[in-house]
């Protein structure tokens, strides 16, 4: 990509809604001139100036906004591990090296063979009614 | 200035004022008609801008996944000489589709290609970390594919990006517009498929060779095809062959040749093939739910699917799946605990299957798809 393109749209945009904000303020002074010397509330004025003056400010925001994140970030995964042959279980954090049927070691209760049953990660998710 | 001028319209009111608003009047008109005429262009602009934005992001994903490939083969493979070079030669790999104009044998064309591609790749990864052992190249040889597909989209959508700002084409444009939000989602998938990779996690993918090796663990497995194991176990009163590629490193395996040797080693005395694969679930699917039909559950190019459908059709050999329904950006990434629970449901249809579909003493087949990663049996 050239980098001077990614580096002028901004700026254009930014020219942009300077402009519109520019223009929106004036209309509001316009209106609040209007309404100081003759009593009159000129209502198409304010509220085209006002939903503009949002509007700009909304996309400044827009354009300063961090951008969301890539997805590489490392994330919490458990590691189950069960004894083949009683219900002791224990869950702790991810190891490098940890795969599903591992053999890791003997069981504390009844020494026998502990392996590792299941490697996840959980998400939370807002319960759906639909 | 600006100050002054409004203290001077305050105090001469009337006439001035007049004149301000047809300015503004004019003002609006003019901003309407322009409206009106370069509409599409400003549209074409700001879809440009959302393209560009979407852009940058996947050029970081991409030079991060770059990043990580590299420091995962000086890390594990401890290598002789700086691996950077080879690394970005082998991000620009190519695979070469067989030709379609005639379409007999393409599937053993297709295949030989594809085992060529993987034979090299993994050939390049050993040659890099001569220190990894099988189960790290593999897993390696992952982190690459992965980061590869990541510098293949972005390659994509940047043609697509300039394509449109040169020709200022609103088609083109679109095209690229109305599709990037599900380029995003898959490319954050890779993104995080690049991480479970590293690490050698399970991935939603894996669910299929789960359940296989939940079924096959503490029995006596050999090597049926290339990366491909089998087990004979009694399942229900039933001779069960369980097949899954070979764990824990990143593989998929060979599942058709698999279940093609099997059912002519019976030469087709085979009661009912199960076939348990993670599938793309739809939104609003739960993820780990799981469904089944009829028909071979094997996803990828299709070689394994054909050989499978192939030889059951020749014996008369029932086909069942069993599906796991996972979104597209679980499937390459970190198990869910959904998928998890999804695998203990699936073998539980799968028993069920077998009970109500075959007699005591009958042979079945079930087996396992996907990329057992982080799995063992
Ligand atoms: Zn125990």
């Amino acid at each position: 990509m050239e980098e001077g393109g990614v580096r002028r749209a901004p700026i254009f945009f930014m020219a942009v809604i300077i402009v519109m904000l520019v223009m929106s303020l004036a209309a509001l002074i316009l209106a609040l001139v209007a309404y100081l010397t003759q009593n009159t509330i000129e209502y198409m004025n304010v509220i085209l100036s006002v939903s503009a003056i949002a509007l700009s400010v909304y996309l400044l925001i827009q354009m300063r906004r961090k951008p969301p994140s890539l997805g590489f970030e490392t994330l919490k995964v458990s590691t189950v591990i069960k004894c083949v042959k009683c219900n002791y279980e224990s869950v702790r954090e991810f190891e490098r090296g940890d795969y599903v049927l591992k053999e890791v070691g003997s069981c504390p209760k009844c020494s026998g063979t502990l392996h590792i049953y299941s490697i996840f990660r959980e998400v939370k998710e807002r319960e759906k009614t639909y | 200035m600006f100050t002054e001028a409004l203290l001077v319209s305050v105090q001469q009111p009337a006439v001035q004022q007049d004149v301000m608003g047809w300015i503004f009047q004019l003002i609006w008109i003019l901003a309407f008609i322009v409206i009106w005429i370069y509409g599409q262009r400003i549209q074409t602009t700001l879809m440009l801008r959302e393209i560009e934005g979407s852009l940058v992001r996947l050029k970081a994903m991409r030079d991060r996944g770059r990043q990580m490939v590299i420091s995962a083969i000086k890390e594990i493979g401890k290598p002789n000489e700086d691996p950077t070079a080879r690394v970005d030669r082998l991000l620009e790999h190519v695979d070469i589709e067989p030709v379609s104009l005639d379409p007999t044998g393409i599937i053993r064309r297709l295949e030989h290609i594809i085992d060529v591609r993987d034979f090299r790749l993994k050939d390049e990864v050993r040659q890099m970390a001569p220190q990894a052992d099988e189960t790290q190249i593999n897993n390696l040889t992952n982190v690459l594919e992965a980061a590869l597909a990541l510098n293949q989209i972005y390659k994509i959508v940047r043609h697509y990006y300039l394509m449109g700002k040169k020709t200022l084409s609103f088609y083109i444009i679109l095209q690229i517009q109305m599709i990037l939000p599900l380029i995003m989602r898959e490319s954050e998938a890779f993104a995080s498929a690049l991480r479970a990779f590293m690490l050698g996690q399970p991935i939603g993918d894996g669910a299929g060779a789960l359940v296989a090796a939940r079924l096959m663990y503490g029995r006596e497995k050999r090597l049926i095809a290339q990366d491909t194991v089998v087990s004979e176990i009694d399942l229900e009163g039933r001779k069960a062959y369980v097949i899954k590629a070979k764990g824990p490193g990143g593989n998929v395996g060979k599942p058709g040749e698999a279940i093609k040797q099997i059912i002519e080693g019976e030469e087709g005395r085979i009661a009912l093939t199960i076939i348990i694969d993670a599938a793309q679930k739809l939104e609003g699917e739960k993820p780990g739910e799981v469904a089944e039909g009829v028909g071979v559950a094997i996803g990828g190019p299709g070689v394994d699917k054909y050989k499978v459908e192939e030889i059951a059709a020749k014996y008369k050999v029932p086909l069942s799946a069993v599906l796991i329904k996972e979104g597209i950006e679980d499937v390459v990434s970190t198990m869910r605990k959904e998928i998890v629970d999804g695998v203990e449901e699936a073998i539980e249809r799968v028993k069920r299957l077998i009970r109500e579909n075959t007699k005591e003493g009958d042979t079945v087949i079930i087996a396992g798809i996907g990329n057992t990663i982080g799995i063992a049996q």
